[in-house]
């Protein structure tokens, strides 16, 4: 029992460095990615077919290649096109691609759901359609999609790990590489595992407990 | 004040509208009857340019609309702007407070302060009788209570004429009660005002002049009384009959 606390003891601070990365790629690709996502969602319904079509090939690549496939796409193919970025930059330029892309139809969905008879009701008094979707739309549309949307990100914390495809020393190659050194593979894992619960299992919590607060005005 | 002439609606193959002619005039109240599916909605609604006419002519006030040419959004916010509209449904912002709900507009469209917006609304709100409720959610009001803010609301913006589409048929007639009450007294106050309604009291003892539409026309229309106790065509008798022995 001592030895295996000595050994996540000697682990744990390596690991952590590698979870801090995956944090942060995580959060920098939701930060940057949701809001693509929101304007991906605008576009994807603008009339002008220059919006749309561009905005439709942004998401179903984004949705239809594998993030795997993304990720090797954006960090080995791009420098053949002249832009060699960093293994973190690719990896957040993959999952940010990826999470505009799904989070567009997440976010296209909530504001859906806002019954039509509210943007008549902002026409009809003389509100522009910006306003009517700033003051009526998003404000009843986006608090919908935020339980779906913490559940994407936790989801993307998950798949974070494979960003280990571009060198990236996130958590999971972290825990390969003391792996492949110590062979201690079973705890090893275990400690891997509970970090990353650390952070879904409550913001799993979260989410349900947002979902009934949102609920209340509607 | 309204001038339609020629108004057709076509969802496509599908005339809902077929030829309406109408003038209304300054403080005139109106109530439009008619059977279901007649096609009054639609005839309120192309009116204030929720729906695109398919054909016809509208002139509110000095603003014409051609329905046979595009309509540029200028065009469109120029004519809506004297119009003021409210919904079977309410259509309140629920995640407003019943204050902002009619404070909004003022601020965006008339470039009121937000002081003297709240002030406003305030006053309105007074007057249809909820000042006490400025400050709650709309969820928490009433249907009554919230068609009532729904009216305070399309006020706010100092409407010429008003439009209402069926405002009691979503409520108790108890509640419906107390929306009639607020738009007698509009209508007293000289308000121009078209009503689409089943409310047969209403039309007969508030409104100035009755029309009754059925197949997208109008077939019949003149003083209330008069239309509501003596139709001529056989198509209003057989509709009124219909309606009176409810
Ligand atoms: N958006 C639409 N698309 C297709 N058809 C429509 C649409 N709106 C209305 N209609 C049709 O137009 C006709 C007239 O509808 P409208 O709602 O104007 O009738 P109404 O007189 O208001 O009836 P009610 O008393 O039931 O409200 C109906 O046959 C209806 O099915
Ligand atoms: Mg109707």
């Amino acid at each position: 029992m001592t030895g295996l606390l000595d050994f996540w003891n000697q682990s744990l601070p390596q690991l952590l460095t590698g979870f801090t990365l995956s944090l942060q790629v995580t959060g920098l690709s939701l930060a940057l990615g949701i809001p693509l996502g929101l304007v991906l969602a605008l576009t994807l319904q603008s009339a002008s077919r220059w919006l749309r079509w561009p905005s439709l090939v942004m998401v179903e690549i984004g949705r239809g290649a594998s993030i795997l496939v993304l990720l090797q796409f954006v960090y080995f193919g791009l420098p053949s096109a002249g832009l060699t970025l960093s293994s973190f930059a690719s990896a957040v330029a993959a999952f940010c691609w990826c999470t505009a892309a799904y989070t567009s139809e997440i976010i296209r969905a909530g504001l859906q759901s806002v019954h039509h008879g509210q943007s008549e009701a902002g026409e009809v008094l003389g509100l522009d359609p910006a306003e009517i979707l700033r003051f009526v739309i998003l404000p009843q549309g986006l608090p919908v999609c935020v339980p779906t949307l913490l559940g994407f990100s936790i989801l993307m914390l998950q798949a974070s790990s494979l960003a280990f495809v571009v060198a990236l020393p996130e958590l999971m190659s972290k825990a390969q590489l003391i792996g492949s050194n110590t062979f201690r593979y079973m705890p090893l894992f275990a400690l891997t595992a509970i970090l990353y619960a650390a952070v879904c299992i409550p913001a799993t919590i979260v989410v349900g407990r947002l979902e009934r607060r949102l609920s209340r005005h509607i | 004040m309204i001038e339609v002439s020629g108004l057709v609606k076509d969802f496509g193959a599908h005339r809902v509208l077929d030829g309406i002619d109408l003038s209304v005039q300054r403080g005139e109240v109106i109530a439009m009857i008619g059977p279901s599916g007649s096609g009054k909605s639609t005839c309120l609604r192309c009116l204030n340019l929720l729906e695109a006419p398919s054909a016809g002519l509208l002139r509110v006030g000095d603003v014409t609309i051609d329905a046979s040419r595009p309509v540029t959004r200028r065009q469109r916010l120029g004519f809506r702007r004297p119009l003021g509209m409210v919904f079977q449904s309410f259509n309140l912002f629920p995640h407003m407070t019943v204050l902002r709900n009619v404070s909004l507009a003022q601020e965006r469209v008339l470039k009121r302060s937000r002081r003297e917006a709240d002030e406003i609304s305030r006053q309105l709100l007074d007057r249809v009788g909820l000042g006490a409720k400025a400050d709650q959610h709309p969820s928490r009001c009433s249907g009554g209570q919230q068609q009532r803010i729904a009216i305070a609301r399309a006020l706010a913006l100092d409407p010429e004429v008003m439009l209402f589409d069926e405002p009691t048929s979503a409520l108790d007639p108890e509640l419906g009660l107390e929306v009639l009450n607020v738009m007698q007294e509009l209508a007293a106050g000289g308000m121009t005002m078209i009503v689409v309604t089943h409310e047969m009291h209403f039309a007969e003892s508030v409104s100035d002049r009755v029309l009754i539409m059925a197949d997208g026309r109008i077939i019949e229309q003149g003083p209330s009384a008069e239309v509501m106790r003596n139709p001529q065509t056989e198509r209003a008798q057989r509709f009124l009959s219909a309606v009176m022995n409810r």
